[in-house]
Parts: C-alpha cells; structure tokens; sequence
C-alpha cells in the first residue's frame, strides 16, 4: 500500500507540473487544433495573433476517409480547444472527438448552420450534407460559431475574436458576391458541374448549378460501373464539354468518363482541377479559404462558358489555376 | 592387393566402364553430416538382372536416386556404357517408389503411362497416334489394358504398380532401375512383373531393383549388390549371395533361417 | 440491361470492364488450378496480401521522384516485388525454421498486409494530393478503369495462358509425381518458380478488378468446381478457366447494369454460386448423381443378395427385395425365380464365390478389399488373376436344387 501510495504521489506531482506549465502556456496564446484546412483559415483569421492553430488535414487529404495518426491524438489532447466540422464529414473521427469531448472543448463548427439551411442527405434520412464551406454565405454561420468557441475558451480575448470575425465575415459577403456574378455569366444550358464526388450541393444550390457527383456524398461509397455508364449517356445527350478533378480525390473516375464520352465520339475536356474537401498548398492565396472559393468560382465560370476575371475578385489567383 | 594406378590399369578400367550399362564408383551421399551412402563402387553386368538388398536404411534408395542425379551426391561418378550419367538419362527408365505419389490427382492410368513420354516430346511435342498405340501396348504387356481409363487414386496397390512399370516400358530404355518393385503387391501381380522383367532382359536389357524379400533373390535375379551404407559384395548369386555375405550385410538383423543358395539355386 | 451488359453493348466503360475481368477470370482459374493440385492454395492468399506494402510504396517511391502516384504500371510493378518478396519469406520461414508451411503463410499474410496498413496511414497524410486510389485495391474499383488498365490486364493474361500452356507439362507431373518428374529431366524448383510466378503475376493484375482480398477467391474456386466435372487433369484445368471467365463476365456484367454493386465481390459471389452447382449437379461427382446412385446401389444390393438367396435355395424375406425381383423379371411374387432369374442367380454366384475365394488369399488382399456388394470381380481383377481363382473353386457350379 505504501508503494502504491509513493506512486500515485509522484504521478499526481508530474501531472500538477505539466497542468501548471499549460496554465502558463494559456497565458500566451490559445491552442487550436481545427481538423479541415478551411476551418484552419477562419480559426486563424478570427483569432489573430492571439490563437496558434494547427490542422490535421493539409492539402489534398481527404477528409472522409481520415483516421487521427498518434500525433494527431496527442496534439488535440494538448490544445485547449479543438474544432472540426461535423455533420459526418469526419466520419472516421466520430468516436474519437466524441470522446475527446468529456475532456477538452470539442466544437462542431458546421452545426451552426441552421437546419433549414442544410441540405439533406442522399443516403441517410436523418443526415445531411456536410459540405456546407462551398456556400460563403453559410459559411458565416460558421464563422460565427468559431468566434463563439474561441471567446468560450479565452473569454478575455472575446472583443477580439467579435471585431475579427466581423471583418472576415464582410469579406466573405463581398465573396459570396463575386462568386453569384461570376457564375451567372455561365449559360443556361451549360449549367452542370459534373465532380469526383456529391462535394458541390450546397454550391449548386446557391448559385443554380445542376450538380453530379461520381461518387456519393463520401468518397467511401463505391462509384459503379453502372453510375458511369449513366454520366457518359447524359454528358453526350446533353453535350456537356467539361468535367472537373478534384485535388483530394482520385481523377481516375473522371478519366474513365472522358474514355467513354470519347468512344461515344464526345470530346470532354477537364475544365480545371477543383478544391473540394481541402485547400490549395498552404502559403499559397488558393491555401486559404477565400482563395479556395475565389479559385473554384472562377475556374468553374470560364470553363463552362461564363467570364470571370483571370486573376480572381483580389487577383491574386496564380496564373494558369 | 595395393593397385597402383598405370597406363594399363587405367586404360583397362576404362574399357571395363564402356563395357558395362551402368557403373558407379566412389559415390557418397550423406544426409545431415551422417553418410547414408559410402563410397560405393559397383559394376552392373549387361543383359543381367541385379538385386541391391540390405536393411532398413542401408541407403539403397539413396544410392539410386544419388546415380541419377535426383538427390546431390557428396562425390562420385556414375557412367552409363562409359559416359557420364547426365547426359545419358534418355537411356535410363526408372521406377521410383510410390510413396511420394499424390493419388488425388486426378488422372487416368493411360495418362500416367503417357507422362513416361515426356523425354522424348518435350515441353511442346505433341503425342502422336503411334504414341498412344505404344502407350497401350505397354499396358497389355503388364495386363492392365482393361484399366486405361480408370483413375489411377482408384487402382489397388499391385494395379498401381503395374502401371508405373508400363509407364517405364514406354520409355523403351535400355536401363531399367526399380526402387522395391514388389513391395505391397499380390502374388499374382508380382508373378506379372517379374515376367515382363525377364523379357526385358531376354531382349538384352539390363535391370536393377532395390529388393526387399531375400528369399526370391536367388529365383529372380542373377546378380546381386549387397549394401549397408558401403558395399559389402557384389558379383553373381551364386557366388555372392552367401551366408557370410548376408551376415556382413545384416549385422545380426537377420533372424530367419539362414538361406542356403545352393540349395535354392539347384 | 443485363442481357445487354453480357454482350458488351451497355457503353465502352462497361464493356472495358466486362472485358478485363473476363480475361482476368480465365487466367486466374487455369493458373489456380496447379496451386490447386499442388495443394499449395493458401500460398496465394499470402501473396495477395503480401503485394499491399509494395503498391504503398511504389507510390511513395513515385511520388518522391516526382512522377504520378497512381501510374498503374508503376503500382503494379510495385506489388510485384512485394509479393515476391512475401514468397521468398514464405519459403525461408517453412525451410530455415520450424514453422510448417501454414504457419509461415499466416505470418507473412499478417505481417506484410499490417505493414501495408501503417503505409496507408501515412500516404492519406502525404499532401501530395490525389493519393486517394490505393485502398481500392483492397477490394478492386472498376469504375475508374481506362482502356490503358483494359490493355494490361489482358497483356498479363494472355501472357499467363501461354505460358501455362507451354509448362503445364512439368506442372502436371511434378504435381503427380515429383520423383519421377525429376528422373524425366524435370527441375522441380525452376517449375514452382514458374507456377508461383504465374500465380503473382495473376494476383498482381487481379488487383485492380477484384482487389488484393479476393482474388485468391478467384484463383481458387474455379478449379475446385472444375474437380466435379472431370477426372482428368487437362480437363479439370480447362473447365477451371471456362468457370473462371464465365463467374467473372457475368459478374462483372451484373455489377455494370445495377447501381451501386462493387464488381470483385459480385465476381467471386458469381464464383461460388458456379461452385454450388457443380458441387450439386455435376454428372458423376455432383451430389445430386451420388445421392441417385446411391439409390440405384442400394436397389441393386438388395437384387444381387435376392439374386444369391436364390441361387442358394433359401427364402427372401426382404419385401423391397422381392417386389425389386420382381420388377425385374427375376422371380415371381412367390419367390419362385424365374428363367431369366435362374441364369442370372448362377452368374451372381459364381461371382459370390470368386470374391469369396479372393477375400480368403492374403495376397489379393488390397483387392478384395473392394467389393462393395455389387462389384462384379472383372471389373477389379485382371483376367489371369481371375484365371487363377477359377483353378482353384474348380470350375462353374450348377445351381442346387
């Protein structure tokens, strides 16, 4: 009994220690763990200076299939607040942030989109969609649930986090902008955006794209034959002239629709590689969110017939995007 | 006697070696640093039908399989009618036991006789009418026509038997090596074998068997090779298969009555 | 629609599809079937698994160097070397140690596929982009197949065929037979290499149709439904490859009209639905034959032993035995035998004693060990041995009286 007490005295010393050193560390700046790029972005661009925020999915990694790494699990349980997107975009995550939660804040940025605005699931009664970032308008809701989360964690700072969040949030109603007009430049006729995956519902909602994914709203489901077949049959009837890649997704799929079309003596082009789960390479203006949305409003609109500035609304898109 | 080797002696032995079917001098196979074989020679007469006897172990399997090349001998050489083994095995038909065989797989008995045909056709050759009417003979000439499309997993042990001394008929050897032909088999088929060895022999073939049963060596073969790990004699029955031969041979294991060959033989 | 698919007019994707699994499906039940006999066939699921670290590392590899990721070639050659890799390891493990071949088998399957797992984990955090791709090799995905993939596969398979048409010779008799397959002039370890070459090289273009998991499902099942139909080992190898393609065109077919079917596991549901009839209805070795002849043996036991009762003189009691001689116009309601009968009594009889005399002979002992009650003795015998016994009963009896 002596030796376990001993034992039990110097674990207690140990963790005292290291909660009094991350006491410090609170001092200093908040630490925020953000599984997506996207809300990477917002969390940085709310937080300022005053937040350090890591993400665990960097370019191309795809979101719907991402199982925490060891480090990854160590991070989250050492930041002090850790934000993810929720409505099942991290499917492989659930149980995990679920039991982070009892111990760290855990917020679900995505559910602060009201329910009327979501948009339902194909496979799944009581789901929805999860891809609400491609609406900048609804991306707000999550701005805002960002700026709630940080001012819970760090309640000095919260003035802070208000004034950020409510710039950022004006930029991206001027997004939002830009994007309708862009788009609206497109045709009628030419109004199908055809994707590796469902990514783009809430995009095709607000902007009145018809929207086809090859794979469903996760890229875990498998994309049949079958499905193929049918996207070929439609992409000639209704001669469609671009198809589009996505960075976190295998191309392989949308080759084989160019195959087809091609055998059907269609010519399709691929009119651009989009972001869909995952922003360009950080650093680059395509790695934050605007630049993310600048670039597929942009690409979109001029590879299916509408105009858009080259160089974006800040022009500050890379050349050849 | 100390022979020293001289141009004569080597020239004779030689002509012995061009002479004989089937020669194996100084060969050992040793299996985990134990020798199972020990530099062994022995001659094979021409036309003759040989007996290898000896007890459980004494490697004659392994003296066998060694001459022909299927288990890597230690040292040693082996000529056929004076020319290394190797490139004479066209020459040599051989009948191995038949416990490695997998009688699951699914195959006829003219199938099996036929697999003694590869030799001759290779990879790729295809097997002719003449060859399958050879194939057919064979099996008439060990009684087994009427079996030619039975499953072989489905033949008794002597039907079995007959049909791999058939496949080794096919072959149309000169040589004829048999590991325990009649081990297992009834008296009626072994009565068939031995009828088809000595025609193989009235047609000037030469026939080696390792032979189990001492008793019918005297009335089957008419030389012999006594071995336990080394030679202990080799030459005609009549003046090898002796009592103090077999008691070198056996060591004592030899329980029976003692096996007078001038009694037999006469 | 599916009528359709099977002809190959639902689209180039579908046909594409239809096509490579096809091919892939008959180079994968010829070259099972020497795995099959050489009773070797979980060494392929070993080497399935074994090829998942190598397609993970070849593209890192790539990636590294800057090339595609995905290049199919690349991964391919990739899985390749892994595999290989995983035999070699299997054969050290079941030669150099104690382990029995089994256990060498399960500990490469696990070690090498857990090794593949853990190089996943790390390539979904590789911000190259675009590397999502390689766990549909786990289960085969046919929807991102392109004409190049089509081309390859059947550049593998055709290469599989021909060269399991050229060694299937040695295959056969080292299967059989491996001493004598030595003492032909047979290197029995060059024709493993070649039958355990074969099998990677079907596993390794498998792996796009229908995935690491299952294509061992593929090399597998066809020959042991192509066993019921044949006893004769071309023949078993031939129908192997004709089930093979047959489970994977209209597997693939059925996954190309209905939405959502992954095409490997309907392929190998297909496989096994082949199985299950053959396994039932296949002439001679089918249940569904056994259990008939078994029927007409049982009936043709209780004629023979009716048949020596009365070639003995003594009452049947049996009323299926009588009713069955009857039937036959061997005896009439009362037991009496008729002409017919008489002659056939006689003959069954003298067959009784021959088997008797034969059972009796320690000699004939293997033999005699197969009569089963209606085995006429010409049938086991030769005609000399036959001969033989005849001398000693002494020649035909009469009936008595």
């Amino acid at each position: 009994m002596q030796r376990r007490q001993f034992i039990t005295a110097i674990g207690g010393a140990f963790v005292a220690a290291s909660l009094a050193a991350q006491a410090r560390a609170k001092g200093s700046t908040l630490s925020v763990v953000a599984t997506t790029g996207m809300i990477a972005d917002t969390a940085r661009r709310v937080g300022g200076d005053l937040v350090t925020v890591k993400a665990l999915m960097g370019p191309g990694v795809d979101p719907h299939g991402y199982r925490q790494t060891r480090t990854d699990i160590f991070a989250m349980a050492r930041a002090d607040l850790v934000l993810w997107n929720g409505l099942y975009l991290e499917a492989q995550m659930e149980d995990f942030l679920a039991d982070l939660g009892r111990k760290t804040p855990v917020r679900p940025v995505a559910e602060g989109v009201p329910a009327k605005d979501l948009v339902s699931h194909d496979d799944y009664a009581d789901r929805f969609d999860p891809h609400v970032w491609m609406d900048p308008a609804l991306w707000t809701y999550a701005v805002a649930a960002v700026r709630d989360a940080m001012s819970e964690a760090a309640p000095d700072f919260a003035d802070n986090f208000a004034a950020n969040a409510e710039t950022y949030i004006a930029e991206l109603t001027k997004l939002a902008a830009y994007t309708a007009v862009s788009l609206e430049t497109v045709p009628a006729e030419t109004r199908v955006l055809i994707t590796a995956h469902d990514a783009f519902n809430y995009f095709g909602r607000a902007y009145g794209f018809e929207v086809l994914g090859i794979q469903g709203i996760s890229t875990d489901s498998e994309a049949g034959v079958n499905r193929i077949s049918t996207l070929v049959d439609m992409i000639v009837e209704r001669k469609i002239g671009a198809v589009f890649v996505e960075s976190s997704v295998s191309d392989r799929s949308i080759r084989a629709l160019i195959e087809g079309a091609a055998a059907q003596g269609h010519s399709l082009n691929i009119g651009g590689e989009l972001f869909s789960d995952a922003m360009g390479e950080p650093g680059s203006y395509e790695g934050t969110y605007v630049g993310m949305i600048d670039h597929n409003a942009t690409t979109i609109a001029t590879a299916l017939g509408g105009t858009a500035p080259a160089r974006g609304l800040n022009g500050l898109l890379s050349a050849g995007s | 006697m100390l022979q020293i080797a001289n141009a004569e002696n080597v020239r004779a032995e030689a002509q012995f070696l061009r002479e004989s079917p089937f020669a194996i001098r100084g060969l050992t196979v040793s299996y985990d640093q134990k020798p199972a074989v020990f530099s062994v020679d022995a001659t094979f007469q021409p036309g003759k039908m040989t007996a290898i006897v000896g007890p459980n172990g004494a490697g004659k399997s392994t003296l066998i399989k060694a001459a022909l090349g299927i288990i890597k001998p230690l040292s040693g050489q082996v000529t056929i009618m004076g020319r290394p083994v190797a490139a004479e095995m066209h020459r040599i038909a051989y009948v191995p036991q038949r416990a490695s065989v997998d009688w699951d797989f699914p195959v006829r008995v003219i199938d099996v006789v036929l697999m003694g045909l590869f030799r001759k056709t290779g990879l790729l050759g295809r097997l002719s009418g003449a060859d399958r009417k050879h194939a057919m003979s064979c099996l008439n000439r060990v009684g087994m026509t009427d079996f030619a499309s039975r499953q072989i997993g489905q033949l008794s042990g002597g039907q079995q038997q007959r049909v791999f001394l058939a496949r080794a008929l096919a072959q149309d050897a000169d040589l004829y090596l048999l590991d325990e032909p009649f081990a297992g088999v009834d008296a009626a088929t072994e009565k068939a074998i031995i009828a088809v060895l000595k025609s193989l022999r009235a047609e000037g073939r030469t026939v080696v068997a390792v032979h189990h049963d001492l008793s019918t060596v005297p009335d089957y073969f008419d030389n012999v090779l006594l071995l336990n790990v080394r030679k202990i004699a080799e030459g005609p029955v009549e003046t090898a298969f002796t009592d103090a031969n077999l008691s070198a041979t056996y060591g004592g294991r030899l329980a029976t009555a003692r096996i007078d060959p001038a009694a037999v033989a006469g | 629609m599916l009528f359709e698919a099977l002809f190959f007019q639902l689209g180039y994707n579908a046909t594409l599809v239809t096509f490579g699994a096809t091919l892939l499906g008959v180079a994968a039940g010829v070259t099972g079937s020497f795995l099959f006999f050489r009773k070797r066939a979980l060494v392929s699921d070993a080497i399935s698994h074994a090829t998942l670290p190598g397609v993970a590392l070849a593209f890192i590899v790539m990636v590294a160097l800057g090339f595609d990721g995905r290049s199919l070639p690349g991964l391919l050659i990739g899985s390749a070397i892994s595999a290989a890799a995983g035999l070699f390891a299997v054969q050290w493990l079941a030669s150099r140690t104690r382990l029995t071949e089994d256990a060498a088998i399960g500990a490469v399957l696990s070690v090498f596929f857990g090794f593949g797992i853990v190089l996943l984990t790390v390539i979904q955090t590789m911000s190259s982009g675009r590397q999502a791709g390689l766990e549909s090799f786990l289960l085969g995905s046919t929807a991102g197949m392109l004409y190049a993939d089509a081309i390859l596969i059947a550049a593998g398979g055709a290469l599989a065929l021909l060269l399991v048409a050229i060694f299937r010779r040695p295959m056969m008799m080292v299967s059989f037979d491996p001493e004598f397959a030595r003492a032909s002039g047979i290197n029995l370890d060059r024709t493993d290499l070649i039958m355990m070459g074969l099998v990677m090289g079907v596993t390794v273009i498998g792996l796009k149709i229908v995935g690491l998991i299952l294509i061992v499902a593929l090399l597998i099942i066809p020959p042991v439904a192509a066993r019921f139909w044949s006893d004769r080992a071309d023949r078993v190898v031939l129908i192997a490859g004709v089930l093979g393609g047959l489970a994977a065109w209209i597997g693939a077919s059925a996954s190309a009209v209905a939405p959502n079917l992954p095409t490997g596991p309907i392929i190998v549901l297909t496989a096994f639905a082949l199985f299950a009839i053959s396994m039932l209805f296949a002439p001679a070795r089918g249940l569904l034959i056994s259990a008939v002849n078994h029927r007409k043996f049982q009936r043709g036991v209780h004629i023979r032993q009716g048949l020596v009762s009365l070639a003995q003189g003594q009452p049947i009691y049996e009323p299926l035995t009588i009713r069955l001689l009857r039937t036959e116009g061997l005896a009439r309601a009362d037991g009496v035998p008729t002409e017919n009968g008489i002659a056939r009594a006689s003959r069954v009889l003298r067959d009784e004693k021959r088997w008797e005399t034969a059972r009796a002979d320690p000699a004939l002992e293997m033999a005699a060990a197969r009569y089963d009650g209606l085995m006429q003795i010409e049938d086991v015998l030769t005609s000399d041995q036959i001969a033989e016994l005849d001398a000693r009963i002494g020649g035909p009896k009469g009936l008595p009286a």
